[in-house]
Formats: structure tokens, C-alpha cells, sequence
């Protein structure tokens, strides 16, 4: 049955005028969406994706500004509309939900005033009426007590609850379509998967159409039934869901569909990674944007811009290449011996470290904890105790990864603080190379640390501005004496090779460099010293998915290579498998499960893992719909005040009474996995 | 709120008290003692003994220290070398001259300084750059004009050439309109000074605030511009607008000596310079401590307002 | 992305390498609003500090025959009662103007470069007892701690030096000691923690080259504020007293004769604004040059 069409946007130009140049973001955007329909855009940072969300709603600021093309809700064009009339169809005809919900709500207006205030802009409610409509709304996006709760302020909320009282806003005057601007990108996983699933049943209860921007294929796949793929401000590709994951036509696309790692299936050695970066947006367009990234470019592609052609009556491309030609990377994704020969060459002071005893682990970790006390003030005497990290043991076996997984809050950037001695353990021991360096001090805590070196989640803070590359990658070797002068200049000039840039990059100063090339530098001064063990702290978290891959892989190699030990952080589920040999999921403070990645992967145990795997959304549609999503309810508590019991039981759907008195300890299980639950064995 | 008050006050004893001490010692490193130079080559050794004694330079500091911090306990500050009148008593005339003039400027200032800033962050955010550098560079120039050139150039146009405002003659609390001439010169002096201040502040918090998620969010539910910037902008601008106010009141302290000194207005800047000329020290001792407490206190108050409008701070 | 026009080299292969002594003093230059400030403040200085070489009047020298007469090509600025040139006391007093924005400026720099650096990284018992002290100092308005200074130690030059400093002195600690802190808890203190840097490595390697920009902003405006201060203390007939001339002094004894003799009081006192308007632009110029953000 087809739909009558609700928004028609064409041939779309938004720029910024910069000092720079232009920035040509929204670059001739073209789409339909029908009635009730769920549309997702989904595209990399730079691409151009909210810049096209905001125009729609004319909501561009200075120096942007909207050059050309018509915006059809209906039969009104939104780009003719007095500003008094947009303000009727902003919040009124579309609801807005935006990406961080810990700043999208005025800090100092109670929720009241903020929902009262829409809802009586759009509708003829008295403020009673009004107030009686907020609360309703509040009720039906799932906030409990929501007659309590509309009195407070957003900080007293937690980000769940904020982005729910946004949908409550968007909702509030039975808008024809909501945009949904990266509305899951700054929570948690398990909450992702609410607030995704509460979008969902709203579009389907309300038969209100969804604009959805994401740079997650995997949310795509979960949500949405038509998707738009953004590169360089032009649509590249467009179709259902379906189609397009399942024959992908562009080779943006294509690409893209395999830079992530499986979730299902075995562990794969190599990703397919997108070389170089996105263009510079304030050159103007002569070709395909993605040419110069295409390994199937060919002349035609540099000169004349692809428009979009229909591949299937539900299908459309921009691509001067018919498929059949990219049936040549798609078999890329497992590299060959001679691929691999073809890596960067390495630095002749990393040498292959051989364990000196196999059976021995490079780390072991018994009993760790660390636990601060809040600032004890003059009127009140002690503070509170949290139990950041309460209790974890774990080892890793030389050369291999361990994932350290859990969401905000669960202590693991405590731990890796802890691994490093950049925090001194309250308890518990760090036994690296058979040593205890848990509370070393002066020499010997200066030797150890010549083992342990980090790869931090940000790489640009963790450089000084003021330093050269060369500066940031030989410190380490300045500061521990190590060689002349001279032979630390050969070793940057070695590292940086090894880490795939070339040796001009050395004279360079942090803010010259992309985020994904930052990064390269990280590991580079991570490698400086030889050490057996790395912690990578959400390496990749700042990263696009194109470049993420570049540094997963670089990674790998390094660790195929040397040897080392990594010990990998992050919440990102899919990486964590790619990249680890074994895993420890964390649940605050606690390690929950414990094991070989295949084993924790193909069959979780503990309730929460399970929650875990069911809430990361997997890049397949049809994996997704065959899905059941198992949904956790309720916040993460905090750490200063955790449940008494087992810390997972206010959540646990299989929670017993002994589960909220006692605490379950971690138990060997037959497959060499620990779980820590009353409720397996 | 009372148990914050409490507690803000027990962290400002030290301060308070470190304050009193510091005028208190300083005044002891001037070599000789007050005496001395009141008592010049014309007094007999007998003479000055008894002048040490009427002033109670005659015990040993730490009693006379302790003497002094009782007297400041029950504002009571001693008497003029020179004419033996009481300290307090002076400053109590003065005083409310001062408040008057202190308090009128913060008034205008702030009203002036936050439209003036507001529009300029508004034209700024909307592109209009013009509007926006205009006012930044007059702030710019206000702010750095020496105020007593700018108060002398006043009064040459205003009381010298054009012959409107009066620049002399009596604070006369009777007569508003006559006060009103009288003060509004000074006025116009310390505003100018404090605008400038101010209204830089609210240009960027403003600016910053309208750049934060939360108007873009107010904007995409239909909330009309100017709605905008006086519903969420302003009131959350608030904070730092309220500090830099608060700490700016220690510039405007200073102004307040300088314009009464040049108007002729008989408040304690007056009293102060008055002091030093006649090398009165217990008197220019009590008035710079009745200027660091009235200082203190004013930003005690801004602390106070702003934890009022922050939802955040519990008390 | 770099066209070689801010003084990098751009090698063959068209990557530029910053040298990174040069761009410092060149964008300065090449900045619109450090030009203008250099522009107007290095001739000043020139001109207070070379006057005694100068062509010019004896700036104490009397001549009651010429007494308050307009300015005119013999005297630029006019003369005073006593008939002395009014633009050779304002070079003479520029000169002072000029010391003492100088002098004060280089101390609280260094006092609030080492006092801050200390207090803000060692923390513990020693930060609370210097910052003790600062919220006293701090809780005097500036120009009155000074008007008491000057009044323990006597009017002159030294003294009105040594009490502005004392004022400006907490201000600049207290910056040193929030930028200290703030830098203190970035990535890249971590960093160099985790290969056991020491104290001074993380000091002078780290930590005060990224607070240096703002530290050097603060100090051209305490120089401006350190001018103006001296200047309100010698109006006040606190600060250098006559004969000797100050930007201040002269304005003062101008006050008596503004109405017939409007030049002596207001052309000393452009000359004091234009000081301290350069030396804002110049803070401006400053900020911009060495903000790290800020494309090199």
C-alpha cells in the first residue's frame, strides 16, 4: 500500500560562511518520507547530517545559512514560511529530539515549566489543562511518579530520564514528524536500547514519521525502515533497510557495512578499514566525494559529480559504477599473508617479546579496590565512601587482549588508572611480571613503569600543545635517560614509521593533526619505552567509524607483532570482541562475568551480560527483527550508594530474595568462565 | 539556607580577622609613632608622654591590639589625632553619601550594562557583526579612560562651558532634585566605569549561554527569539553577570575616592585623603577597614544571590 | 591547509614546519590589533626614555612671562602657571608612567608565575596558608591597599611601586594558581606521569609553558592597570609629588586652572589613556598569537 508522502525535501543547500572558506555542508540533499514512516540518515561527523536536520527546521545558525532547494511538510513549503509561522510548526507539526540530553533542557526551569511552555505555545490548554497534558506525557514515555518528577530540575535527573522527558516535549502537541538528532549517542547501552524501543512504539502507537540521524548502522538496522547514507553533504545512497544492508551499491557504503566487527560468528583477523579521510568541505565539489577514498575510483569519478539512478524501484545510488566491480573488496575483510607484509615497518628496538614462562600471566589482579571518600566538610564530619571499584580478580596470559566491558559508572577507567599507578589501589594487588607494584614506590615504581604504558580515549588532550610530535613521542625516553639525543631522534623517526605516518608528521604540533592521525601518535608514545603491557581506554571512542578501524587494526598488528599484552577498555561490545581474547564484564565496581570471548559471546551467562549483548544493536536488519530485545528497566545506580545485595538485583529480571540480601562471589564455571550469580550454576 | 549562612560566615572569619590585624601592623611599620609627628619640635618630652597616653600608645602592642579589636567589636574606632573628634561618629556621617552613590551606580550600571551587552551578544550571534564590535570597542574606551580625566573632562563640559550640572556645594538629602544635580555628574563618572565591566560580561555569557543545546531545543519548540533571550538567556547569564558585578564593586570602591575627592563630596573617600593629608593615621586605619568590610560583605551578597538563582546549590 | 604565509617554511613536499621561536614575535606582528599596540607603544617608550637626549624643554624649568599659555608650535601642549612646557613634563612623566607599568608588571609576573606554581601544585597545608594571605589582600579594593601603602611608606617612586605591586601581587597568584590547576588535571600531566616524570619536568616542561599565554595577557593589563593606578595616586597627591612630573601630578595642578586653561589636565591625561588602550590591544594581540587553539 503506498503511503502518502509527508516531508519532501529537494535538492537541499546548506552552507557556513566561514573566515575560512565555505563549508559546503548540506551540499543538494534530496528525499521523501512518507506518512508514519521511520527514515534514518545516518553518516559520519563532518558529513553533514545534523546541518540538514537543522534546516529543516530553519534552525541554521550565523554563519550558516540555507542557499537553496524547498522544504515541503504537506503543501507548505517550510523555506517561504514567515518566522511567526515556523514557530507554529516547530514543536507544533515537528518534534525535535536532540543528542545530549544532559544539555538539551535549561538547567535552571523545572520540567514543569519547560513541557507547560511548549504545550500552551501550540495548543488552547489553560495552564492547568497543561500541566494535566505533561504529566499524562510524562506517564507515557515511562517516567515513573511522573507527578513528582515534573517538579524537579533536569540535573536532578538522570540522562534516561532526560532524553524521555524530551520525547514527553516532542510528543507533547502530536507532532506529524519527530527528528531524532543522535538521540542515544551520549547514554549508556542498556538505556539506548529504552529509549530506541520507546521511539519505536511511540511511532507505531502515534502514526507520527521519524527522522532518525545516526551514525550507528546498528541502530539503523534496529529502528528504521528506509535509510539515507550521508557522505561529504550528499545522499549517496537511499533505500529500505533491507536492500540496502543486504546489496549495498555504494562503495561508502559497502565499505562502511564491513569497518564493523561482527558481532556473531568467529573473530575475524583483520577489519576492512576506509583509507585517508573525509574531504575538505570548503573545496568545491569536482566528482564523487568519496573518490579519492574509492579503491574503484576511476577517471570519470573525479570529474563529474554521480547523481542519484535507481538499482530497484526501493533503491537509489550515486555511483558511476554498477555493482559487481566491488565483489573485489568485499572479500577483503580477511587479508592475505602478503597483505600482511605489506604493514608499516617496525622499529628495530621493538623486539618480539617471547615470555620467559608461558603459563605465567603478565598481569594478575587479585582482590583490587579502590574506594574514595567525598569531601568531609566543618559540618559534616565524614564523608560519604565509594566503591569505585570494589573487589575485582582477573589475569591476562602474555600476548593477549583482555576486554575490560561495562557502562558509565561501572569503575573501569578506575581500574586502568589503578594498572597504571596513576591511582594508588586502596586494596588488592597488581602483580605485573610476577611483582606486586600495587604500592611500589620511587626506583622500582619508575621500573614498572617502563612495562606499563597507556593509549588514552582522547587523544589530543593527553599531548601538550606547546610540543612537537617529536617531543610528545621521544618524552618518555627523555625522561627515563634513555640513549643520546641523536638515538632518540632515530627511534620517533622508527615509532612513527611503525605506526604508518610518514616522518614529516615529527615536526608538526597536536592541533595539525586529524583525530584518527592523533591517535597513531598515542601509540606510538605508548611503544616508546617497549613495554609488555598496553591499557587502551576507549581508544576509538572519539573516532569516526571509518578511521576507528585503521586503529583497531594497527593495534592488532602491533600486538601480532611485539607481543604485547593489551588490556582493552571500552563500551563498545562489538570492538571489545573483535580485538579480546578474553573478557570481564564489570557492573559497578564488580566483575559480573569472566571468560574467553568466544564463550561469553556465543552463550552469556550472567543476567546482565545477557542484557548487554540483547541491547548493542547488530548491523543486520534481518538479525535485528528476528531479535528479541530484552530490556533492562530502570537507571544504573550510583556507585556512592549501590544495592545492598547483588549490585545488579534492582535491574535483574530473574532477581530473587537472596539475591537482594547477599552478594554473589565470582565461580568457576565448567567452560573456564567465571559468573558471578546466585542464579547460575 | 540559615546553616549556609552559618557556615559562609565562619569562613570568612579568618579573612576578617587576618584583614583587621594586617591594617592594625601596618600601621605600626610607619617609623615613630603618630605622636611624634602631631607633636613636631614644639612639645616637651613631658607633653608627648601624656598625648602617648591619651591615645594608649602607652601599653605594651599586644594590649593595644586587643584594646582595638574590642573597639572595632563596638565600631568604635577612637578619635582624630588632629581634632580629637570620634572616629565612628565621622564615618557614620559619611558614610551613607558613599552608600548612596555606590548603590545608585550599581543600579544604573547594571540596567545600562546588561541591555548594551544582551543586544550586542544578540547581534553577535546573529551575525551582525557591526553592532556588536561598535559596542565593544566604546566599552573598551569607557573602560580604560582614567576616571578622574574623564570626570575633569566632564566638568569642563557640563559645569564649566555649558554651565548645566553643578560640580560643588552641599549634600543636602532634603532636596532630591537639587541632590540629584548635585550627584549626577559623579554618577555619570563611576557608571561609565562600571558599564563597560559589565556589560562584556553579559555579551559573553550571553553569547555562550545562546550557543547552549537547551535554546537551540527552546527554538525548535516554536519559542519566538526574543522570548528566547529573556526567558532561558538571560536568567541563566545570571551567574556570572551577578560575580563580575560583585567583584567589580572592589573598582567601584575605588572609583568612589576618587570622583568625591574631585566633586568635593563629603563621604569617607573624602575623609580618607583628608586623613593621609593630615597624617591621621587611626583615622585612615578605621576607614580602610570600613571599605575591605563593606567590600566583604557586598560579596558575601552576590554569593548569596547567586546560590538564590542556581538550583543546583542546595543549601 | 597552511599557504607558508605565517611564517612557516613549506618544504617540496608542501608540509609546513612551524619554527616555532620566530612565529611567535611574527604574529604578533602579523596580528592586526599587536601591530597598532606596538605601533603606538614603541615610539612612546622611545620617546619617554630617550627625552633627556631630546631637543626638548626643561620640564622644571620656570618661566613666569609664559605662563598658561595654549598650545602652539613653541609648546605642543601649552605651559603651566609657573610657565613650564606641558609637553616635556608629560614626556617626563610618561617615562615614570612607563617604569612603573614595567616594573610592576615584571614583578607580579614572576611573584605570581612562582607563588602560583607553588601553591597550585604542591596543594596541602602550604597552598591554604598562601591563599590565607591572598583572600586578605584580596579583600581590599586594589587602589585603596595602595592609597595605605602609600601612606606607610611616603609618597615617591619606589614606595608607589612597591604598593601597587603588593596590590596586583594576590590577583596574579591567584590566576597562576587556577591555571596551574586546571592544567594540572589534563591527559597529558598523566601521560608524563606514567614514565615517573619528575617534579620539575612536569613544572617547567608542562605545566607553566600552558599558562605562560594567559599569564603574559595579565600582565600587559596589570601594566595598563599599574599606569593608571600610579596616575590616580598622583591626582590624589599620594603618589610622585611635585615637582618632579607625573602623568598624574600635572593633571592635578591642571584641575585649579581647567577653566581657563583646559590643556594642561586633558591632553596628559590622552596621553594616559592612549598607554592604556595600546597595551590592551596589546593583551588582545597576545592572546590570540599564543592561544593554542588558534590555526599556527
Amino acid at each position: 500500500m503506498e503511503k502518502e508522502s509527508l516531508l519532501i525535501v529537494d535538492n537541499l543547500h546548506t552552507h557556513f560562511f566561514t573566515e575560512q572558506g565555505t563549508v559546503r555542508a548540506v551540499n543538494g540533499v534530496s528525499f521523501e518520507l512518507k506518512k508514519g514512516e521511520r527514515l534514518a540518515i545516518v553518516g559520519e561527523s563532518g558529513s553533514g547530517k545534523s546541518a540538514m536536520a537543522m534546516s529543516l527546521l530553519q534552525l541554521i545558525s550565523y554563519p550558516g545559512r540555507i542557499v537553496s532547494g524547498s522544504v515541503k511538510l504537506g503543501d507548505k513549503d517550510l523555506l517561504q514560511m514567515s518566522e511567526r509561522q515556523l514557530n507554529e510548526v516547530r514543536g507544533g507539526e515537528i518534534g525535535t529530539v536532540f543528542q545530549d540530553p544532559m544539555t538539551s533542557l535549561d538547567p535552571v526551569m523545572t520540567i514543569e515549566e519547560q513541557l507547560v511552555h511548549t504545550i500552551r505555545r501550540h495548543t488552547k490548554l489553560d495552564r492547568r489543562g497543561a500541566v494535566q497534558r505533561a504529566i499524562e506525557l510524562l506517564r507515557q514515555v515511562g517516567i515513573p511518579d511522573p507527578e513528582t518528577r515534573i517538579r524537579n530540575y533536569p540535573f536532578e535527573l538522570s540522562g534516561g530520564m532526560r532524553q524521555r522527558v524530551l520525547i514527553a516535549m516532542a510528543l507533547s502537541c502530536s507532532p506529524k514528524l519527530i527528528i531524532a538528532d543522535e538521540p542515544t549517542t551520549a547514554l549508556d547501552v542498556t538505556i539506548q536500547a529504552q529509549i530506541v524501543e520507546l521511539l519505536k512504539n511511540l511511532s507505531a502507537d502515534t502514526g507520527c514519521a521519524m527522522l532518525f540521524i545516526t551514525h550507528d548502522l546498528g541502530l539503523v538496522a534496529r529502528f528504521a525502515q528506509k535509510v539515507a547514507v550521508m557522505y561529504a553533504g550528499r545522499i549517496v545512497e537511499y533505500g529500505t533497510v533491507r536492500e540496502l544492508y543486504a546489496n549495498p551499491q555504494h562503495p561508502y557504503t559497502q565499505s562502511l557495512l564491513r569497518t564493523i566487527p561482527s558481532m556473531k560468528g568467529p573473530r575475524a583477523k583483520r577489519l576492512l578499514q576506509i583509507d585517508g579521510f573525509p574531504p575538505d568541505m570548503r573545496q568545491p565539489v569536482v566528482g564523487c566525494s568519496f573518490a579519492q577514498r574509492c579503491p574503484a575510483a576511476q577517471p570519470m569519478c573525479r570529474t563529474e559529480i554521480p547523481s542519484l539512478t535507481d538499482r530497484s524501484p526501493t533503491h537509489r545510488a550515486a555511483c558511476w559504477i554498477e555493482d559487481g566491480i566491488f565483489s573485489g573488496i568485499a572479500k577483503e575483510t580477511a587479508p592475505t599473508a602478503e597483505e600482511l607484509l605489506h604493514l608499516p615497518p617496525k622499529a628495530s628496538f621493538l623486539r618480539h617479546q617471547e615470555p620467559q614462562d608461558a603459563a605465567m600471566p603478565v598481569l594478575e589482579i587479585k582482590s583490587l579496590a579502590k574506594h574514595y571518600k567525598t569531601r568531609s566538610s566543618l559540618f559534616r564530619k565524614n564523608g560519604k565512601v565509594v566503591r569505585a571499584v570494589d573487589g575485582l580478580d582477573f589475569s591476562l596470559q602474555p600476548g593477549q587482549t583482555l576486554g575490560l566491558v561495562g557502562e558509565s559508572g561501572c569503575g573501569k577507567s578506575t581500574t586502568a588508572r589503578m594498572l597504571l599507578r596513576l591511582d594508588e589501589p586502596s586494596d588488592g594487588s597488581i602483580i605485573v611480571e610476577g611483582v606486586d607494584i600495587a604500592h611500589l614506590k620511587g626506583e622500582e615504581l619508575k621500573q614498572f613503569r617502563r612495562k606499563v604504558q597507556m593509549v588514552f580515549q582522547d587523544p589530543y588532550s593527553s599531548f601538550n600543545p606547546k610540543l612537537t610530535i617529536e617531543q610528545i613521542i621521544t618524552e618518555p625516553l627523555q625522561v627515563m635517560k634513555v640513549g643520546t639525543g641523536e638515538e632518540r631522534r632515530k627511534r620517533a623517526r622508527e615509532l612513527i614509521l611503525t605506526v604508518g605516518l610518514d616522518v614529516s608528521y615529527l615536526d608538526r604540533y597536536p592541533n595539525q593533526l586529524s583525530g584518527g592521525q592523533r591517535q597513531r601518535i598515542g601509540i606510538a608514545r605508548a611503544l616508546a619505552l617497549n613495554p609488555s603491557i598496553i591499557v587502551a581506554d576507549e581508544p576509538t571512542s572519539a573516532l569516526d567509524v571509518s578511521v576507528r578501524a585503521q586503529v583497531i587494526n594497527l593495534l592488532a598488528e602491533l600486538r601480532e607483532k611485539l607481543g604485547i599484552s593489551v588490556v582493552f577498555i571500552s563500551h563498545d561490545l562489538s570492538i571489545v570482541k573483535h580485538i579480546s581474547d578474553t573478557i570481564a564484564v564489570m557492573y559497578l565496581g564488580k566483575i559480573v562475568e569472566f571468560g574467553p570471548t568466544q564463550a561469553i559471546f556465543g552463550n552469556p551467562r550472567h543476567p546482565y551480560t545477557k542484557a548487554l549483548l540483547s541491547a548493542a544493536p547488530i548491523p543486520d536488519p534481518q538479525l535485528e527483527a528476528e531479535r528479541n530485545v530484552e530490556l533492562l528497566s530502570g537507571d544504573l545506580p550510583s556507585p556512592a550508594n549501590p544495592p545492598k545485595g547483588c549490585r545488579f538485583s534492582t535491574r535483574c529480571p530473574a532477581a530473587e530474595h537472596r539475591c537482594k540480601e547477599e552478594r554473589p562471589e565470582l565461580i568457576e564455571m565448567e567452560d573456564a568462565r567465571k559468573v558471578a550469580c546466585f542464579l547460575v550454576s | 539556607m540559615a546553616d549556609y549562612l552559618l557556615k559562609k560566615a565562619a569562613q570568612l572569619i579568618p579573612t576578617i580577622l587576618g584583614v583587621v590585624t594586617l591594617v592594625f601592623f601596618a600601621i605600626r611599620l610607619i617609623p615613630g609613632d603618630s605622636t611624634s609627628y602631631m607633636a613636631g619640635d614644639n612639645l616637651s618630652g613631658e607633653a608627648v608622654d601624656a598625648l602617648r597616653e591619651r591615645m594608649g600608645l602607652d601599653v605594651p602592642v599586644w594590649q593595644q591590639y586587643l584594646d582595638y579589636l574590642l573597639g572595632i567589636l563596638k565600631f568604635d574606632f577612637g578619635t582624630t589625632m588632629v581634632s580629637g573628634l570620634p572616629i565612628g561618629q565621622l564615618i557614620m556621617e559619611a558614610l551613607p553619601v558613599t552608600f548612596m552613590i555606590a548603590f545608585l551606580t550599581v543600579l544604573i550600571a547594571c540596567l545600562i550594562a546588561v541591555t548594551l551587552g544582551t543586544i550586542a551578544a544578540f547581534s553577535a550571534h546573529k551575525g551582525k557583526k557591526l553592532i556588536d564590535q561598535v559596542l565593544t570597542w566604546i566599552a573598551m574606551l569607557v573602560d580604560l579612560m582614567p576616571s578622574f580625566w574623564m570626570a575633569l573632562l566632564m566638568m569642563l563640559v557640563f559645569t564649566l562651558s555649558l554651565g548645566w550640572l553643578p560640580a560643588s556645594g552641599p549634600i543636602d538629602f532634603s532636596d532630591p532634585v537639587g541632590l540629584l544635580q548635585r550627584i549626577a555628574l559623579p554618577l555619570i563618572v563611576l557608571s561609565l566605569g562600571q558599564i563597560a565591566t559589565i556589560a562584556r560580561i553579559t555579551r559573553t555569557s550571553v553569547l555562550e549561554v545562546l550557543n547552549e543545546d537547551y535554546i537551540r531545543t527552546a527554538r525548535a519548540f516554536g519559542t519566538p527569539q526574543l522570548l528566547v533571550v529573556f526567558r532561558h538567556a538571560l536568567k541563566n547569564a545570571a551567574m556570572p553577570i551577578i560575580t563580575v558585578a560583585g567583584l567589580g564593586f572592589g573598582n567601584l570602591l575605588n572609583g568612589t575616592v576618587i570622583t568625591e575627592f574631585i566633586f568635593s563630596i563629603p563621604g569617607i573617600g573624602t575623609l580618607l585623603i583628608g586623613g593621609i593629608n593630615s597624617r591621621d593615621y587611626s583615622l585612615v586605619q578605621s576607614v580602610i577597614l570600613v571599605y575591605s568590610f563593606l567590600f566583604i560583605l557586598v560579596n558575601m551578597m552576590t554569593d548569596l544571590i547567586y546560590k538564590y538563582f542556581d538550583p543546583r546549590v542546595k543549601f | 591547509m597552511q599557504n607558508g604565509m605565517d611564517g612557516s617554511i613549506t618544504t617540496s613536499k608542501g608540509i609546513s614546519l612551524p619554527r616555532p621561536k620566530l612565529r611567535a614575535l611574527q604574529k604578533i606582528l602579523r596580528n592586526r590589533q599587536g601591530l597598532v599596540a606596538v605601533l603606538i607603544l614603541l615610539p612612546m617608550i622611545a620617546f619617554a626614555f630617550l627625552a633627556p637626549v631630546l631637543p626638548l624643554q626643561d620640564p622644571l624649568k620656570s618661566n613666569i612671562t609664559a605662563s598658561l599659555q595654549p598650545p602652539s608650535t613653541d609648546n605642543l601642549f601649552g605651559t603651566d602657571k609657573l610657565g613650564r612646557d606641558i609637553f616635556s613634563r608629560t614626556v617626563s612623566g610618561m617615562q615614570t608612567s612607563m617604569m612603573v607599568g614595567i616594573i610592576v608588571a615584571t614583578i607580579t609576573l614572576c611573584g605570581g608565575l612562582l607563588i602560583g606554581s607553588v601553591s597550585g601544585f604542591f596543594g596541602g597545608r602550604m597552598d591554604r596558608f598562601i591563599m590565607g594571605i591572598v583572600d586578605i589582600f584580596l579583600s581590599f579594593p586594589s587602589l585603596l591597599l595602595a592609597i595605605g601603602m602609600v601612606a606607610i611608606f611616603g609618597a615617591g617612586m619606589l614606595p608607589v611601586i612597591i604598593a601597587i605591586s603588593i596590590a596586583d601581587l594576590p590577583r596574579a597568584i591567584r590566576l597562576q594558581r587556577s591555571l596551574v590547576l586546571s592544567v594540572k588535571s589534563g591527559a597529558f600531566i598523566d601521560a608524563a606521569r606514567m614514565v615517573s616524570a619528575p617534579t620539575h619536568w612536569l613544572l617547567f616542561r608542562h605545566i607553566i609553558p600552558n599558562t605562560l599565554a594567559p599569564m603574559l595577557v595579565a600582565a600587559s593589563i596589570t601594566a595598563a592597570n599599574a599606569i593608571l593606578t600610579e596616575a590616580s595616586l598622583s591626582f590624589l597627591g599620594l603618589g610622585i609629588t611635585p615637582p618632579e612630573p607625573s602623568l598624574g601630578n600635572i593633571i592635578r595642578e591642571g584641575q585649579m586652572y581647567l577653566q581657563e586653561a583646559w590643556w594642561i589636565s586633558t591632553l596628559p591625561g590622552l596621553v594616559i589613556f592612549a598607554i592604556a588602550i595600546s597595551l590592551h590591544l596589546l593583551s588582545d594581540g597576545i592572546r590570540e598569537v599564543l592561544d593554542p587553539r588558534s590555526k599556527r
